[in-house]
């Protein structure tokens, strides 16, 4: 008698189910650890306060009107500083991509000057822009420019050639040419080098208004810690990065593949 | 002009045969590399005429993609004419539309804006394009995919889509560079029965450079023959099959006498490719 055997698809939940589960453990371990020690008294008072004492500094920071001011101040200043920079990014990768020569001249001082810490231009930013918005509107428009002039510059390199064959073939000006070939075909490099551009104009701009200002963001920490009011500042902490991992997603989104509109 | 020899240069436009469209006049390409000139394209003469199908066959390294370039207004020849109905080419012409060897569709765009686009580009109305373009989606058998993106297709489809695409612009020529070598062979041979049938039903005047004989002997009412580098007219084959043609016609014994036939022309220049490729292997280690 021949042995009938059901196949059964290995169903794949419980695998995603384990990755999950994995993640939750990190975070319950990091919270169990962080109440440990704030409980222990191991550390100076309130360096690390009870997550009790951080959510409800968080409720408390959400509905003051005072904080949503600075919110909209450093959001403004990061948007301007994207702006700019993005910009002024595209175009200067646009024209080092396309052009071999200038791309092997330029390229160089760009490569080099990624990885400096901008803040170093902080006080030329401040005398040429002003202590108000204007010098850390410089300083994030200044780091958003070199991410996303290298990503931009290193995709126009790999546009596939068939496809500028294709649109020579069929007689494109140079304006069809850069919309209609090489900007969407290097779509994807150019929103990833504005989701660095734009991790690192959060970073130019904070630093910026720990350092001197009167208002936004890193006012309001550095104004915190001042006071030593551990709990309002890791309140603020936590407001930054659930912006920056929403708006990161959210431009993470744009650059996955283009599928069949249902 | 089948004589280029008693033919003074410059050669009269009116001495074109009159069912002419396109006529590779003397072309000669040269590159120039850091210690040699290398002649890729050596005086290259032979008309293409209305409505007619053909095949430039030659072995790996003849210089046919170079040929296609030149025709295409791609590259500039060192010397020669390309003339499309008496007028010679500077750059790529209207009235040529090219098919890629390689992988062409634009990826971010759908079936049917990827046929489109040669419209779009002269500036047709939205309606219009996309109308025409449902129609020559259509006519390569695509119907039902015009909303998909390039990567949900098979290779076969996406070529097909880079055909349609040039066929949208309603080039008087079209040229065809080996749209079917990354294919596997049975989807080529059919997708060859499907080009050949659209040829005929629009009486597309086509030109196709290939190296795959059968192809060659399928699809063509004429088949031009070039020598290995330096590429040079060789032969011009008059294949006397009747249409409608399919795939089938492989079978018959007039096919195996014209494959035959070609391949004794072809034999030596391969195998001298062949032996030249490994000898610059061997220098070169």
């Amino acid at each position: 008698m021949a042995e009938t055997r059901t196949i059964v698809a290995l169903p794949i939940t419980p695998r995603l189910g384990a990755v999950m589960r994995l993640r939750l453990f990190l975070i319950l371990g990091v919270l169990i650890m962080w109440e440990a020690t704030a409980a222990s008294g191991l550390l100076f008072r309130d360096v690390v306060p009870s997550s009790v004492t951080v959510v409800r500094a968080l409720v408390r920071l959400l509905i003051d009107p005072d904080f949503w001011g600075n919110f909209g101040v450093t959001a403004g200043e990061v948007l301007a500083a994207l702006a700019i920079g993005a910009t002024a990014g595209l175009a200067a990768g646009l024209l080092l991509g396309a052009s071999r020569f200038l791309g092997r001249a330029y390229e160089p001082y760009l490569n080099s000057l990624a990885p400096t810490p901008k803040i170093i231009f902080f006080p030329v930013m401040i005398m040429a822009f002003g202590v108000y918005a204007g010098s850390k509107v410089a300083m994030g428009a200044l780091s958003a420019f070199f991410p996303v002039a290298l990503s931009t510059a290193g995709g126009m390199r790999e546009v596939d050639a068939a496809l500028v064959k294709v649109g020579r073939s069929f007689r494109l000006s140079t304006w069809q040419m850069v919309t209609k070939i090489y900007l969407p075909a290097i779509r994807v490099p150019v929103l990833n080098g504005m989701r660095l551009g734009f991790g690192v104009a959060v970073i130019g701009v904070l630093l910026a208004e720990t350092k001197l200002s009167n208002q936004g963001l890193g006012y309001l920490v550095m104004q915190a810690y001042a006071r030593f009011d551990m709990p309002q500042m890791y309140a603020i902490l936590l407001v930054v990065f659930a912006v920056a991992v929403a708006l990161n997603a959210g431009l993470g989104r744009l650059t996955e593949p283009r599928h069949r509109r249902t | 002009m089948s004589d280029p020899t008693v033919v003074p240069w410059p050669r009269p436009v009116s001495a074109a045969r009159p069912e002419s469209v396109l006529t590779v006049d003397d072309i000669l390409v040269r590159f120039q590399t850091r210690d040699a000139s290398v002649t890729a394209v050596d005086r290259m003469t032979f008309d293409v005429r209305h409505g007619e199908f053909i095949s430039v066959i030659g072995p790996s390294g003849c210089g046919k993609s170079t040929l296609f370039n030149v025709i295409g207004g791609l590259i500039t020849p060192t010397s020669g004419l390309v003339t499309v109905a008496g007028e010679p080419i500077r750059g790529p012409h209207p009235a040529i539309g090219m098919v890629f060897q390689e992988e062409s569709t634009f990826p971010w765009r759908t079936v049917l804006d990827n046929v489109a686009f040669p419209l779009e580009v002269r500036g047709v109305s939205r309606r219009v394009r996309l109308e025409k373009a449902r129609d020559v989606v259509a006519m390569v058998g695509l119907t039902g995919f015009e909303g998909h993106y390039p990567s949900e297709l098979s290779g076969g489809m996406r070529q097909r889509v880079s055909i349609a695409r040039t066929l949208a612009s309603e080039p008087k020529i079209l040229l065809m560079d080996e749209p079917f070598a990354a294919l596997d062979e049975q989807t080529r041979l059919l997708l060859g029965d499907k080009v050949l049938q659209i040829q005929q039903t629009l009486k597309q005047t086509t030109l196709l450079i290939t190296h795959s004989i059968t192809e060659a002997v399928q699809l063509s009412d004429r088949v031009v023959v070039m020598s290995y580098r330096p590429g040079r007219l060789k032969r011009i084959v008059d294949i006397d099959l009747p249409h409608p043609r399919t795939s089938e016609i492989m079978t018959s014994d007039a096919f195996g006498h014209y494959v035959a036939e070609i391949w004794g022309d072809l034999r030596d220049e391969a195998s001298r490719g062949m032996a030249e490729a490994e000898a610059s292997r061997g220098a070169r280690t």
